[in-house]
């Protein structure tokens, strides 16, 4: 398969000088950059995986928008009011509406996902509203599915609505309004609501762009984690500071290649919302990029084998999407997660890339999200260096 | 006679396992520590099981009383926290930029005016939709707190018209809506979210261990070894003392044992399917035990709330159970297929970690574009998933999950098959052992 690694039997230190690779930066960057092309295991998960994942990811969002969700109508009143209702509901386009004789019906269907809800007219509705009694409707959704659930009620609840102001209406013509005014006068304070970035409310345009930043972390730390792994079992892991300088900066430039093909390309092909400040983004990824690869030095000199970049580290992306206040409100985690959290890039990285990004902040406006990737790789680069500094003290002791 | 050679083959391995978990820390830790931590901390990180008090501002042009009243009402919501009152168009942008508030509520200049005067008052609500979530809880509470204020408006003004209180509200809504969600009425987030995602990293973390399971015994080119041994108990690879022992053996034997084995295995020439079946559940039996116990970890953490009858719960633990069997064998195969632990982890990464995007519970699955409905269909999550929140949200009868069930079951045995099918292929060419 791969080329590079040889699989010879590991070589101890007093056997091979332990300093084999460059020391300087630019021979070590350019070794890297040699060593990453030469290697198929990271050439995939380097550039070929996030490049894949820019298609793959937002696949099942193409749709964007939640529509014509099937539901079911109960009517027990068979009256010309309740006609009217089932007719305005058929026509809203969130929903796809189709009769049950009864809940029972309907429940199973709920069941077996054939339907997301469903509404209940019950008998003698129209007499009720005719008499000028309280009249009501049911609407049940399925809780189970937030989204579905949101649709649901919504969808019925402006059918519904819309049949009963045009009651209201009529009542207040028949009191003698004029029907103009008596229409606008339905709702006293109407919400008038602006969608600002997102105008949308595509699902995807919400959630991709956050986890292509998530993509880009995990990918480039598995591939740099893999590439320092596989160097360690051939005992060419040691170099100076210069060196691994050189490596960070071959590993973030590609890497920010494939940030700039998300920015430029990737979002650009779904429609989302994108390039509002796009110096700042590359300024984003300037800093971000460097950052991850020093951590995914760090954990290749932790791992030590080629292979346990990817064993431990594919199923982290869920858990840090969620703990990276993005699509869960951070105050609302726990006190020591709100802590802890902050120990990994994607957590500035997100809410600034988006910021930056989607939103059009200025740097000025993000400069948390700045100061905390830029201490989170001076501190990743510290342990580096103690790292470093503590296998040199034990071969010079051998 | 048969049975007991079987049954030794299953032994040894599970022995030889042991063995090396023992002594391999990392492995011990994909097996034990990190499914218990990822359980515990998805369920905590989901602990407030409720979004409250976002942070939004105000921005009122009016000041008027009535106003005053519409920023207590958007105060009174508890989804939603008035975190200050703005003056300017561009403080306000500013403040959604650094995202020190997801919205801002403008209440425009003649907004009492308009009230006081029987005309429409509209508020606007400005929320950055890019953080859907954050949006949604907002645009809701907003909405309410609008209807609420119409509502007490309208029915003021047909009391002062002379109509009876009680009679004004019929009047303002003839038809009333009673809306219900059935199941997780109180949207909790942590039945919603924290009891489907942990499947789903369970999930992923048994496919791993699938992948280099065997992986690793492809990439050491241990894997003939490892076969002589279960068949035979020669060489017996548990009774060495220490891993120091091992790797001299290791190196002594290296060059030598990869041709040594498979020349061994193809004099024989009878690799038995059911001796590597039994040696393959011996193999995995560790993870499959410990997994077992996490699944269950899992849906005890997911039902406490309500009462789900027992029966549900135990269809939905062994559908949790078949999922993470498949997930292994699936692993196995990846990596088998590939002669690669590498390319094997590869290939399980990137179906195993995407495939809650795809599994519709999030996004719903009736709003998935139909070309990734086909791919979320051939995802085991997208089905355990179904049966998961059928039984333990819906409570739906145990027939309607049932299919799911043999589903499962189906397919894990053929992945099992396939596996073992596999794995003498891998047995039969040594010269592709220790691919990297």
């Amino acid at each position: 398969m791969s080329s590079l690694p040889k699989n010879k039997p590991p070589m101890t230190p007093s056997q091979s000088p332990p300093l084999s690779s460059s020391q300087s930066f630019l021979g070590s960057f350019l070794q890297t950059l040699k060593d990453i092309f030469t290697d198929k295991g990271v050439v995939l998960m380097l550039i070929i995986a996030p490049i894949i994942y820019g298609f793959f990811y937002p696949w099942p969002y193409s749709t964007e928008v939640v529509n014509h969700v099937p539901v079911g109508i109960i009517d027990k009143d068979n009256s010309n009011l309740s006609r009217t209702i089932v007719r305005y509901a058929s026509a809203s386009p969130q929903l796809n509406t189709q009769r049950f004789v009864n809940e029972q019906d309907a429940v199973e269907a709920i069941w077996s996902n054939q339907i997301a809800g469903y509404m209940i007219i019950p008998s003698g509705l129209e007499q009720q509203v005719l008499s000028g009694k309280a009249a009501s409707v049911s609407v049940l959704g399925n809780g189970g599915y937030f989204i579905l659930n949101k649709n649901v009620q919504l969808g019925f609840l402006k059918a519904v609505s819309t049949v009963s102001a045009g009651i209201e209406v009529k009542k207040n013509v028949a009191q003698g309004a004029y029907s103009p005014t008596a229409a606008k006068n339905t709702q006293a304070v109407p919400l008038q609501i602006i969608p600002l970035y997102n105008q949308t409310e595509g699902y995807g345009a919400y959630v991709v762009p956050a986890v292509s930043i998530i993509i880009l972390q995990q990918t480039l730390l598995m591939a740099t984690a893999m590439l320092v792994g596989t160097w360690y079992e051939q005992r060419r892991h040691m170099t100076t500071i210069r060196g691994w300088l050189g490596r960070i900066g071959a590993l973030s430039m590609l890497s920010f290649i494939i940030g700039c093909f998300y920015y430029g390309w990737a979002f650009e092909l779904h429609h989302y919302s994108r390039g509002q400040n796009m110096a700042g983004s590359l300024l984003f990824l300037l800093l971000f990029c460097p950052t991850v690869a020093t951590l995914g030095c760090l954990l290749g000199l932790w791992f030590r084998q080629r292979e346990r970049s990817l064993q431990i580290l594919i199923f982290s992306s869920l858990p840090l999407f969620f703990i990276s206040g993005y699509p869960w409100p951070a105050d609302q985690l726990p006190q020591v997660l709100q802590f802890i959290r902050w120990l990994v890039p994607t957590t500035p990285a997100i809410n600034t890339s988006v910021q930056l990004n989607q939103m059009g902040a200025s740097i000025a406006q993000v400069a948390v999200g700045f100061y905390a990737l830029a201490g989170l790789w001076a501190f990743y680069f510290a342990l580096l260096l103690l790292f470093r500094w503590r296998t040199s003290q034990k071969i010079s002791a051998l | 006679m048969r049975l007991t050679h079987l049954s030794e083959a299953f032994v040894r391995s599970a022995v030889y396992e042991r063995r090396f978990l023992a002594k391999n820390p990392w492995d011990f830790a994909m097996v034990i520590w990190i499914p218990l931590v990822t359980v515990l901390m998805i369920w905590w990180i989901f602990s407030q099981t409720q979004i409250t008090n976002l942070p939004i501002g105000v921005m009122d042009q009016d000041n008027s009383p009535v106003a005053n009243t519409v920023v207590r009402y958007l105060e009174a919501s508890p989804d939603i926290t008035v975190r200050q009152l703005y003056h300017s168009p561009a403080a306000v942008e500013a403040a959604i930029l650094q995202r020190d508030i997801y919205a801002v509520v403008i209440i425009p200049e003649d907004f009492s005016r308009n009230i006081l005067s029987s005309k429409p008052a509209p508020l606007i609500l400005q929320v950055n939709a890019q953080y859907g979530t954050h949006s949604g809880i907002i645009q809701k509470s907003v909405q309410s707190v609008a209807s609420t204020l119409s509502a007490g408006v309208e029915i003021q003004r047909l009391v002062k018209q002379g109509m009876a209180p009680s009679q004004a509200a019929i009047a303002y809504s003839p038809i009333s809506i009673q809306r219900i969600s059935l199941f997780n009425a109180t949207t909790d987030y942590q039945q919603f979210l924290a009891s489907t995602v942990i499947p789903a990293l369970l999930h992923i973390l048994a496919m791993v261990i699938g992948a280099t399971t065997i992986g690793r015994e492809l990439r050491d080119k241990r894997i003939g070894r490892w076969y002589a041994f279960i068949d035979t108990g020669r060489p017996d690879l548990t009774a060495l003392v220490d891993s120091k022992t091992v790797s001299a053996l290791n190196n002594k034997q290296k060059r030598s044992d990869a041709t040594k084995t498979s020349s061994a295995v193809k004099k024989n020439q009878q690799v038995s399917i059911a001796v590597l079946l039994f040696g393959l559940l011996g193999k995995y039996f560790w993870p499959m035990l410990a997994y077992s116990i996490w699944s269950a970890l899992a849906l005890w953490l997911a039902t406490p709330q309500q009462t789900v009858a027992l029966a549900s719960v135990i269809v939905t633990y062994i559908g949790f159970i078949l999922l993470m069997m498949l997930s292994f064998w699936l692993g196995a195969i990846f990596t088998l297929s590939s002669f690669s632990l590498r390319m094997g982890l590869s290939s399980t990464g990137f179906i195993s970690a995407p495939s809650y995007a795809f599994a519709g519970v999030t996004f719903p699955y009736i709003a998935i574009s139909d070309s990734a409905q086909h791919w979320s269909n051939a995802l085991p999550l997208t089905h355990y998933l179904k049966l998961h929140i059928a039984q333990l949200q819906m409570q739906a009868p145990i027939a309607i999950s049932m299919p799911i069930i043999y589903g499962l079951t189906l397919a894990t045995i053929i992945a099992m098959g396939l596996t073992a099918v596999l794995s003498k292929r891998a047995l039969a060419h040594p010269e592709r052992w220790g691919a990297r």
